[in-house]
């Protein structure tokens, strides 16, 4: 167990070192000259100030040196400052990134609580109409774009119905991202739920269990579904992270103030700073849900926990 | 057991969650799509912040919904006979929104801080030759040019001459984030960013200039900006009532106007000025033929008319209506008509036509039907001899593009739809003047013309000057103006909402509102 956390724990080091470098050149790979692009919208910018400007941010230095700057001031917590409006990356990073957290964990929410339903079902009814009516579903909701159902739910519930609000920050401001979000997301673990179901069904430990007589209930809900959830739980924590990228088009069209929609902005506004400090953020998270589930999993199997 | 009936369920649960945003009485909800960059009008540039920036602050003088002059903060001014000094004579009793006076010491202090070299303001250019800037007393302040500076007047109606208080100085860099402190109708009380600022209303304001009814502070008591990039969403907004006044999404004006339910409004004078402009200094645009066959193959009037259904006007002139210069009958004799022989039989002098279309790219940016246009000129430009290409991109990606096109010194030829804004015909200065806003064309003659109209100030010498410039822009197709407005100009707010009102060069006033 030591040795695997260990191992991951590694690894996770290496791949947010891997990013620094990816981010601290991206200025470099984008075409045109990163300082004049910058400061485009400046109408008194001489060349001397500009070079002054080069100098400040160390564009000026070799690649290595650049690279050695960079990590130094993100180590102190200095992401630097925006360009369209000179405001600190980290602090409008931070003042955002929990609003998509709460996007994103709704969505995981309604989306666990729909998907494994529908797969436990699914899979305890194989064969059936059932299980055909809901995998049919499920290809339904993977398919559908979330812009278009975003929408959708919006002149639903708000223009028709008036049950909800449009924008704003408040709790009934999320619901429907969240279940837009969710409802597609729902899908994919419910496919994944019914697999892995099936799977330990057909298990000799479950034909023992019923065989001893234990109710259905405790065969379904002790034995099989803890042994099925194993690759889920992986998949959630994947599906966690790809709510967070995917939560980027659902901001955009319900006013979520969240990361995604922020850098969606700093693309377009080449923003530089913001955008290098958009990947960081996002690759550290990553990252981390990717080790909390690695240990979940551990907890879950013992095979690993006794390695 | 007894069910409730759905009806009751639907109050519940609405009261439940649309409860949780209920909006605050007296407040006005205008949504966009898109956040300030700074509350500091000497740190950003784009419209979306200047249109914030115009409700905290105000500048030495206004625009009437001409266009024309009219006092503000300053009651009257005058230029010396050189052009050398302007001073303004302050209004009484004006309060910064910090209960300070507002004197010629704010107004040295934002002049100062605007030409300052190590931090200057992003538009420090169009502030002109300033030398000095004297506060000779409390009431009187003069600026000393180093020489005549024919824009520096119309210059003092802009909102990036907006007058900040002194004790701005306080705030350091911190100001523009958390603090903003003018004197205009509205005081800011908060800024989440990305998603809404909350103004209040300045009990203390007195209107001078702004084309209003109402002389005195704002009848609402909070202005809520609130961003929401999706332009579905706010119309959605404004049908449920969350939102008050919305800039609406280009495809659902016919469905707003049909509606008794809204109200329309369009800006008339903005400055906008959408044109085409080329890679001038490469084959083939550094050929004027090449320019001139381009505007003679469009008809933009059908191109309008198709387009934009009577949304916008067709702009004859380098610079737009209400701006100083801007005469529609002298334009029309030296731009390029629609003459599709005219247009195939100067390119045939280049050797190129139907057999052998001389292909080029053209360029604009997302949004507002632009890319719509650029396919109607891509066909009726392939109909006369060319091969256009289409590249719709993003207005920073388009802006350092076109530079990067004037730089190259071979491809396809490079043209793009582009828009400038501005209330005076500096703007002309600003793109041509060598090395010019995109490094493309210059020309000594025409550098010469435009330093003239930089330092002529009597309008009277003044505009044969700027009547010269344009002649050449027009007769070279270097500036080959299509249209006018170009972006944000259009606005949706409900019926019951009363008193919103459009000011020249788009300027949203909220003092008059309310339900």
């Amino acid at each position: 167990m030591t040795r695997y956390l260990l191992g991951r724990i590694t690894a996770a080091v290496i791949t947010v070192f891997a990013v620094t470098i990816a981010v601290a050149m991206l200025i470099h790979i984008v075409p045109g000259d990163p300082v004049r692009i910058m400061f485009a919208q400046s109408q008194g910018t001489t060349p001397e100030q500009l070079e002054a400007i080069r100098s400040r941010l160390g564009l000026d230095l070799p690649i290595w040196e650049q690279y050695l700057l960079y990590m130094s001031r993100i180590l102190q917590g200095d992401f630097g400052y925006t360009i369209r409006g000179n405001q600190p990356v980290l602090e409008l990073l931070l003042a955002r990134l929990p609003n998509t957290l709460y996007l994103a964990s709704a969505s995981l929410l309604i989306a666990m609580a729909i998907g494994l339903t529908l797969g436990f079902i699914a899979a305890y009814r194989r064969g059936t109409w059932i299980d055909t009516a809901l995998m049919v579903t499920a290809i339904m909701g993977v398919s559908v774009p979330h812009f278009w159902l975003g929408l959708l739910l919006l002149f639903l519930f708000s223009v028709s119905l008036g049950w909800l609000p449009v924008g704003g920050h408040g709790l009934g401001s999320l619901i429907l991202p969240a279940v837009t979000l969710g409802l597609t997301n729902a899908a994919i673990i419910a496919r994944l739920t019914r697999s892995s179901m099936i799977d330990v069904l057909n298990q000799d430990f479950i034909r023992t269990a019923r065989a001893k007589g234990l109710p259905k209930a405790i065969v379904l809900f002790r034995h099989a579904l803890r042994a099925g959830l194993i690759p889920i739980v992986t998949m959630l924590g994947l599906q966690f992270t790809y709510l967070m990228g995917g939560a980027i088009v659902v901001e955009n069209v319900f006013g979520w103030n969240g990361v995604g929609r922020m850098a969606i902005q700093a693309i377009f506004q080449r923003d530089y700073p913001l955008i290098q400090g958009f990947i960081l953020m996002f690759a550290v998270l990553v990252v981390t849900v990717s080790l909390v589930i690695d240990l979940l999993y551990a907890l879950l199997d013992p095979r690993i926990r006794y390695s | 057991m007894n069910k409730l009936p759905i009806s009751m369920i639907s109050c519940a649960l609405a009261l439940m969650l649309g409860g949780m945003e209920a909006r605050a009485q007296s407040e006005v909800v205008w949504a966009r799509d898109g956040d300030i960059d700074s509350f500091d009008p000497q740190r950003a540039t784009s419209t979306l912040s200047r249109m914030v920036w115009y409700q905290i602050y105000d500048s030495l003088l206004e625009f009437d919904l001409k266009g024309e002059l009219v006092p503000s903060l300053a009651r009257d001014w005058e230029v010396s006979d050189d052009g050398l000094a302007i001073t303004f004579h302050l209004q009484e009793g004006v309060k910064c929104h910090d209960g300070s006076d507002f004197t010629a010491s704010d107004v040295k202090f934002t002049a100062d801080r605007a030409l300052d070299e190590e931090k200057p303001s992003l538009t420090k250019a169009s502030w002109g030759p300033v030398s000095n800037v004297v506060a000779v007393d409390d009431l009187t302040v003069r600026f000393e040019l180093s020489e005549p500076f024919g824009a520096f007047v119309p210059f003092m109606a802009d909102e990036f001459t907006s007058m900040i208080c002194e004790s701005a100085a306080e705030h350091g860099d911190d100001y523009g984030n958390t603090v903003a402190i003018g004197t205009g109708p509205w005081k800011l009380e908060s800024w989440t960013k990305g998603s809404e600022i909350v103004l209040a209303s300045n009990p203390d304001y007195v209107n001078f200039g702004r084309p209003v009814d109402n002389k005195g502070a704002p009848h609402m008591d909070r202005l809520v900006i609130s961003t929401l990039p999706e332009g579905q969403t706010r119309l959605a907004g404004l049908q449920t009532g969350n939102l008050d006044v919305i800039v609406p999404p280009v495809e659902a004006v016919a469905e707003i106007k049909a509606d008794p339910a809204f109200n329309f409004h369009t800006v008339e004078v903005t400055g906008q000025n959408m044109f085409l402009q080329f890679a001038a200094h490469r084959f083939p645009f550094n050929d004027a033929r090449a320019r001139q066959a381009v505007a003679h193959g469009i008809d933009f009037d059908l191109a309008l008319d198709i387009v934009f259904e009577g949304l916008v006007q067709r702009e004859l002139c380098p610079v737009s209506s209400g701006v100083f210069g801007n005469d529609q009958k002298f334009c029309t004799q030296y731009g390029q008509s629609y003459d599709p022989d005219k247009a195939r039989a100067l390119l045939a002098e280049l050797g190129h036509g139907p057999d052998n279309p001389l292909p080029i790219v053209l360029m604009t940016w997302t949004g507002d039907n632009r890319s719509k246009l650029l396919e109607f000129f891509q066909n009726q430009l392939s109909m006369v001899g060319f091969a256009p290409s289409i590249e719709v991109m993003d207005i920073g990606t388009l802006n350092a593009r076109v530079t990067t096109e004037n730089q190259r010194t071979e491809g396809p030829g490079s043209l793009n739809l582009m828009g400038w804004t501005w209330f005076d015909p500096d703007i002309l200065y600003l793109l041509w003047r060598s090395p010019g806003a995109y490094e493309g064309y210059n020309h000594p003659e025409l550098d010469k013309l435009l330093d003239l109209t930089r330092t002529t100030v009597d309008p009277k010498q003044r505009l044969p000057i700027v009547q010269d410039v344009m002649k050449h822009l027009l007769e070279e197709a270097v500036h080959v103006p299509i249209y006018s407005p170009g972006w944000l100009w259009m606005y949706a707010s409900r019926a019951e909402v009363e008193g919103f009102k459009l000011g020249a060069f788009d300027r949203p006033l909220f003092n008059d509102v309310k339900f």
